[in-house]
């Protein structure tokens, strides 16, 4: 959980230099200058690539906090299917 | 390069930093590509690139704004959408089969609008250009396997726009080969993001693209030279110890690989790349070797031959004195880890590359490296004429100094042509500018843009020399910029080749500035750099002191102290 904080504060402080970590942590769209439409695409594909995890279109579509990322991206990486595992259910496939 | 260490490296770009400003055409939202450009730019050139874009879904009114946008480039970026609508994720205009013959209508009709559209702007902007990189949609009704005429008219008529407008001189075309080894097709297309951001790359396939364009848009010094050794490189075996009749480098010997490094190096030749040989060797058993009829590569493409048994750094050195060139510009291809070694830290800058004799894949790898290091946009006359100056010049220079001789000058019946720039800018001029060192004025670089504005400015122009004697054509040897204000000649850009040296072609310059533009005076905007110390004592010696910025000479002072002698005729003409 500490180490996904971590790099997701990385990836903030990449798209919002401007903000300390103290804010990054409890930063939403409305209380974050520059927080636009285009920094969120922006944000969001720095993190898809940070942490190799795919949003789903409603979550890129939609206006969610750190806190929010941070569920998501934890919930995502918990449920990521083992290379092997994958592997192996696209030879029975 | 990902996306979070583009945006972290643009962060500590210096505000100061030389600025280029790039137009990016394409007919989608660039987002993303644009931080990872500009990074990547920033790596290969320390440029702060400033990218501007024109409307989403407007290629063609894109690349109109970007010839009036005062942009130093235009990366253009073609995608199938932009051909037809339909090929792309965002339109539901059908795939339907009846549909094929519009759409490949459609789309050569936007190839040829595209075609006259990058005509128009790289007369003033260089462009660089990538032709589609996505895959098409499923729109034909083959199975994958099966290639369906619809593809292979669409990629027919692709193909014909990149190799047409690649010929023209300010066009560079994304070598699409090499695209496919830096971003596998499969996953180039990201529908997700296309579908709600209007952005169609993955950002792996993004940041391949950023790489190439950053590298195909910067004008980097390529290596001019390659000295090379002999035994067991340029042929298979030792001439010394299997006799001339036994060294190979064909088929059936086994020994294709130096066979086809030969044919490299011919090429390079031709390309304008200097080539010579230092050899510990036998000077009698190699000019035997060279007179071989069958060897590929022809003693008259090497100059100098450095044979002998001293260490092969002094070779080198003899070599870089005679090409006139430092050891940077330079690489040096032996099969010997130990020959390498020494030349390596005699001349620590010489790019080093050992000939792998019998590892054939790594020997190939080795002919692409060699191809890139010495890769160029176009082919100009003076590339040919590079190699044979050299070999000229260094006969009489050794016995007869030229610049203590006006006799010997006027005896070789020189014929120094300055011509003048109308409106568009000679891809030389660029060329001698953002490649020479040891005759540049200040060491500044320009683009084709800038050179172009410089034509539109009140009173700015730019000369190019081109100089011939009866030893044979030098070509297009030197350039000035400048403005004339008044009584005044302002120079701001002044560069020679170094294969000019010792004609007196830079007095010959003043005069001519003096005669064309019937002025009084010249004013320099020098700038010592590292290696202009030729044309700092050039300097030293017209002005009497060491140069300095804003410097200026007289007419009737220089004309008095030094006269052309009368056989010597200056020619001047507009381009």
């Amino acid at each position: 959980m500490h180490e996904i904080q971590q790099r997701l504060i990385s990836c903030f402080s990449a798209v919002f230099p401007e903000l300390t970590t103290v804010e990054i942590v409890s930063a939403t769209p409305d209380g974050t200058d520059n927080w636009d439409s285009l920094s969120r695409v922006t944000l969001l594909a720095v993190v898809q690539e940070e942490f190799e995890i795919e949003f789903d279109a409603d979550c890129m579509a939609s206006d969610i906090s750190f806190e929010d990322i941070l569920a998501r991206v934890t919930e995502a990486v918990r449920n990521r299917i083992p290379s092997s595992l994958s592997a192996r259910s696209h030879d029975i496939g | 390069m990902k996306l979070r260490d583009a945006l972290d490296l643009l962060r500590h770009v210096p505000a100061d930093a030389e600025p280029v400003v790039i137009y990016l055409a394409c007919g989608f939202t660039p987002l993303h590509f644009k931080a990872l450009l500009a990074a990547e730019i920033w790596q290969v050139s320390h440029k702060k690139a400033e990218i501007h874009s024109g409307l989403y879904g407007d290629l063609l009114g894109s690349l109109q704004t970007a010839g009036e946008s005062g942009a130093d480039f235009v990366v253009c970026l073609a995608e199938w959408s932009d051909l037809d609508p339909r090929l792309g994720l965002r339109s539901l205009g059908g795939w339907s089969p009846a549909l094929f013959p519009d759409i490949v209508g459609t789309t050569g009709r936007r190839i040829l609008e595209l075609q006259r559209s990058i005509e128009n702007v790289s007369a003033s902007v260089p462009v660089a250009l990538s032709t589609p990189t996505l895959p098409l949609p499923p729109v034909s009704f083959t199975s994958k396997e099966q290639a369906g005429t619809l593809d292979l008219e669409l990629r027919a008529c692709v193909a014909a726009l990149a190799a047409s407008v690649a010929r023209l001189p300010n066009v560079r075309v994304l070598n699409a080969s090499y695209l496919e080894r830096q971003s596998i097709a499969g996953v180039r297309l990201d529908a997700k993001s296309e579908l709600l951001t209007g952005f169609p790359y993955s950002l792996p396939h993004a940041a391949a693209m950023a790489t190439m364009f950053a590298r195909l848009m910067s004008d980097l010094p390529q290596k001019k030279g390659l000295i090379t050794d002999l035994d067991d490189t340029l042929w298979r075996g030792i001439v010394g110890e299997v006799g001339v009749g036994n060294i190979s480098w064909t088929l059936e010997s086994r020994a294709q690989i130096h066979g086809l490094y030969q044919q490299l190096l011919v090429a390079l030749a031709e390309a304008g790349v200097l080539l010579a040989v230092a050899s510990r060797n036998d000077q009698k058993v190699v000019d035997a070797a060279f007179a071989r009829p069958d060897l590929i590569l022809s003693k008259d493409k090497l100059f100098p031959i450095e044979v002998g048994w001293e260490p092969k750094s002094r070779s080198v050195a003899r070599i870089l004195h005679a090409w006139n060139i430092s050891a940077d510009s330079v690489v040096f291809v032996d099969d010997c880890a130990m020959e390498l070694a020494e030349v390596a830290a005699a001349h620590p800058a010489i790019q080093c590359h050992r000939f792998p004799t019998h590892d054939y894949q790594s020997a190939y790898d080795l002919f692409e490296r060699l191809r890139d290091c010495f890769g160029k946009g176009i082919l100009l006359d003076e590339d040919r004429l590079r190699a044979s100056s050299l070999r000229r010049n260094a006969g009489p220079t050794d016995s007869q100094p030229l610049l203590n001789g006006d006799n010997f000058l006027a005896s070789a019946k020189p014929e120094f042509i300055a011509k003048y720039c109308d409106a568009m800018v000679d891809p030389r001029a660029l060329e001698l500018i953002n490649k020479t060192n040891q005759f540049n004025f200040n060491g500044k670089r320009h683009t084709l843009a800038s050179l172009s504005r410089r034509l539109q400015n009140p009173g700015g122009f730019i000369m190019v020399v081109s100089y011939k004697d009866k030893y044979g054509p030098l070509g297009k040897i030197a350039t000035l910029c400048g403005t004339r204000l008044d009584d005044t000649v302002h120079i701001d850009t002044w560069v020679m080749s170094c294969r000019a040296f010792s004609r007196r072609i830079e007095y010959w310059c003043l005069e001519e500035l003096f005669s064309h533009f019937a002025v009084n005076c010249i004013s320099f905007d020098f700038e010592p750099t590292e290696r202009n110390s030729p044309l700092q004592l050039f300097f030293t010696n017209v002005l009497g002191l060491p140069p300095f910025r804003g410097c200026k000479v007289a007419r009737n002072d220089f004309l008095t102290r030094f006269p052309r002698p009368p056989q010597i005729q200056l020619e001047s003409a507009h381009a």
